[in-house]
C-alpha cells in the first residue's frame, strides 16, 4: 500500500467519496461537494471562454488591432442582452434568427442524407446489405428481421387509423421490437453505469491508496 | 412467502453494498482474461491498420471526465496502434472539456514509445508524427472547414505553434489527405461527423462510444456509415486485446482488467431483477 502524498489526488478522492455518500442518504458532505463542483465548473467555463473565445476572436481584433468590421458580430451578439430590457426585447430575434437560419440551412441536406436516406437504404433487402452483418448466409435472415422490425415499429406509431386487422397485427409485432430495443438500451445503461463506478474505484485503489498499480 | 416478502423489500443500501463488493474484489486482484473480439471492433482496427501511408488519421477526443472510464481505454489503445504503425496522426476536440484528457493520453502514450526508442526515427516526435490541433468553436466550423484547409481552421495548435510551420501539416492539408476519422464521444458527435463530413465530403468515420448510447449508434454501423464501432468498456477491452495480439504491445490493460467486475456486477443485477419479478408475481397471485 502506497498512499498518495499529492494533495490534488486527495482532494479528488475525498470529493468522490463525498458524492458517493449520497447513496447512503443526503448529507452535508454530499451537498458541499455538489456546490463546489457547480461553482468550479462555472468559474472555469467563464474564464476559459473569455481567454479562448471572446478575447482572441472578438475583443482583441476589435479593440486592440482595430479591425473595425468586427463591430458587426459584436453588435449582433450584444443584441442577446436586449432580453433584459422589455421595451427593446424584440431585438433578440435578430441574433436568434441568424443563428437558426444558418444552422437549419447547414443541417437539412446533411441530416436528411445521413439520418434518413442512408438508413432507408440500409433497410432495403439487397445483397450488399446482407453482407454488412458479417454473418454469411444468415445475413439474409437478419436483413429480413430488420425490415420487419422497421415496418412494424412504424405501424405501431401510425395513429391515423385504429389499430385493427393487418395494422393491428403489425403494431403488436412492432411493440415487441420496441420492447426489445428498450431492453437492450437498459442493459447497455447498466453496463455504462457500472463502468463509471469501476473507473472511480480504479482511481481510488490506484493513484490514491496505491493498493493496485 | 416470508422469504419473498423479505427479498422484495431489501434496503437499496444493501444492494449498493453488494454491488460495491462484487465490483471491488476483482479490482483488488486484477487479472486479464482472454477477450473475444467482436466484428465491429475488428472492423475499426483493420480500418486504421490499412490506412495508406500517405494518409493521416484524425482522432477526435470528445469525452469528458464522467465518461472517461469507458472511453479512455479506447483512446489509449488507438493511439498505441497508430504510433506503432507510424500512421500520421491529428488529434482534436470539438469541445473544451476533453482537451485535458486528450493531452493526458498523448503525453502518456508518446512517453511509452519514446522511453524505448533508440533512434530519432524510432521516436514519436511532435510536428513530425502527430499534431494536437486543439479546439476551435463552434463544432460545425472545424467539421466543414477542414474539408478545404486544416491549417486555415486551426491556425495555431493546442500548444500555440503556427500549424502551417509544422512538417506534418505540409503533408496533411484537408480531408483528401485523411484516411479515417475516429470520434471518441459520450454524446452525438460521431453522428455529426457522419452528417457533415461524410455525407458532404466522403470522409470515412469510425466511432468509440459509451455503452448507454450503443443502441442509437448500431444502425450507422449496419449501413456502413461507420467503418467500425467500439462500445463502452467492453469495446475498449476488445481493442486492447487486438493491439496486444497483433502488435505485441504489452502494457497495462485497464478496460480488460475491469471485465470481471463488469461481469459479476451484471450477474448481481440479473439476480436482483429475477428476485424482484418473482416477488411481484408472487404478490399478485396472493391478491
Amino acid at each position: 500500500m502506497n498512499i498518495s502524498s499529492d494533495p490534488w489526488i486527495w482532494i479528488s478522492a475525498l470529493m468522490s467519496l463525498a458524492i458517493f455518500s449520497f447513496l447512503y442518504r443526503d448529507n452535508p458532505f454530499y451537498r458541499f461537494a455538489e456546490h463546489i463542483f457547480v461553482g468550479v465548473a462555472n468559474g472555469w467555463a467563464v474564464t476559459f471562454y473569455w481567454h479562448n473565445v471572446l478575447s482572441p476572436s472578438l475583443f482583441d481584433p476589435l479593440f486592440r488591432q482595430g479591425q473595425v468590421y468586427y463591430i458587426l458580430p459584436f453588435v449582433v451578439g450584444m443584441l442577446y442582452f436586449t432580453r433584459f430590457i422589455p421595451r427593446v426585447s424584440w431585438l433578440v430575434r435578430i441574433p436568434i434568427g441568424l443563428y437558426m437560419g444558418y444552422y437549419i440551412g447547414v443541417s437539412i441536406p446533411s441530416t436528411l442524407q445521413a439520418y434518413i436516406i442512408k438508413q432507408v437504404q440500409g433497410t432495403i433487402l439487397t445483397s450488399q446489405n446482407f453482407q454488412t452483418w458479417n454473418a454469411g448466409s444468415m445475413g439474409v435472415v437478419w436483413s429480413v428481421i430488420l425490415l420487419i422490425g422497421v415496418m412494424c415499429t412504424l405501424a405501431y406509431f401510425f395513429f391515423s387509423r385504429e389499430h385493427k386487422g393487418a395494422l393491428g397485427i403489425a403494431s403488436r409485432i412492432g411493440i415487441i421490437f420496441v420492447m426489445v430495443g428498450f431492453g437492450a438500451a437498459f442493459g447497455y445503461t447498466v453496463m455504462a453505469r457500472i463502468s463509471l463506478l469501476i473507473g472511480r474505484l480504479q482511481f481510488l485503489l490506484g493513484p490514491w491508496l496505491g493498493v493496485i498499480e | 412467502m416470508k422469504i419473498i416478502e423479505t427479498l422484495t423489500n431489501i434496503d437499496r443500501r444493501i444492494i449498493y453494498l453488494i454491488l460495491l463488493i462484487v465490483v471491488l474484489l476483482p479490482l483488488l486482484f486484477p487479472s486479464v482474461e482472454k477477450v473475444r473480439v467482436m466484428a465491429p471492433v475488428e472492423k475499426l482496427y483493420y480500418a486504421i491498420d490499412t490506412i495508406p501511408s500517405e494518409k493521416a488519421v484524425i482522432v477526435d477526443f470528445d469525452y469528458e471526465p464522467q465518461t472517461a472510464p469507458e472511453l479512455d481505454p479506447m483512446g489509449f489503445a488507438i493511439l498505441r496502434h497508430v504510433f506503432e504503425r507510424r500512421i500520421k496522426l491529428l488529434v482534436l476536440s470539438l469541445y473544451v472539456q476533453p482537451l485535458g484528457l486528450a493531452q493526458n493520453a498523448l503525453t502518456q502514450v508518446t512517453e511509452e514509445f519514446n522511453s524505448v526508442a533508440k533512434t530519432n526515427a524510432d521516436s514519436i516526435i511532435y510536428g513530425r508524427d502527430y499534431v494536437f490541433l486543439g479546439w476551435v468553436p463552434p463544432p460545425i466550423i472545424p467539421i466543414l472547414g477542414m474539408a478545404e484547409s486544416i491549417t486555415s481552421v486551426y491556425t495555431v495548435d493546442y500548444y500555440g505553434n503556427q500549424t502551417d510551420t509544422l512538417p506534418l501539416m505540409q503533408e496533411v492539408t484537408n480531408y483528401n489527405d485523411v484516411g479515417l476519422l475516429v470520434s471518441l464521444s459520450g454524446s452525438d458527435i460521431p453522428k455529426w461527423w457522419v452528417a457533415y463530413a461524410q455525407s458532404r465530403f466522403g470522409l470515412p468515420v469510425g466511432a468509440g462510444i459509451t455503452a448507454v448510447s450503443a443502441s442509437e449508434f448500431y444502425p450507422y454501423l449496419q449501413t456502413g456509415q461507420f467503418s467500425g464501432l467500439l462500445v463502452g468498456m467492453k469495446g475498449g477491452a476488445e481493442y486492447e486485446e487486438m493491439v496486444e495480439r497483433t502488435l505485441k504491445i504489452k502494457v497495462r490493460r485497464k478496460a480488460s482488467e475491469a471485465l470481471l467486475s463488469l461481469t459479476y456486477a451484471h450477474l448481481v443485477m440479473i439476480l436482483f431483477i429475477v428476485i424482484g419479478n418473482i416477488g411481484y408475481f408472487a404478490k399478485r397471485r396472493k391478491k
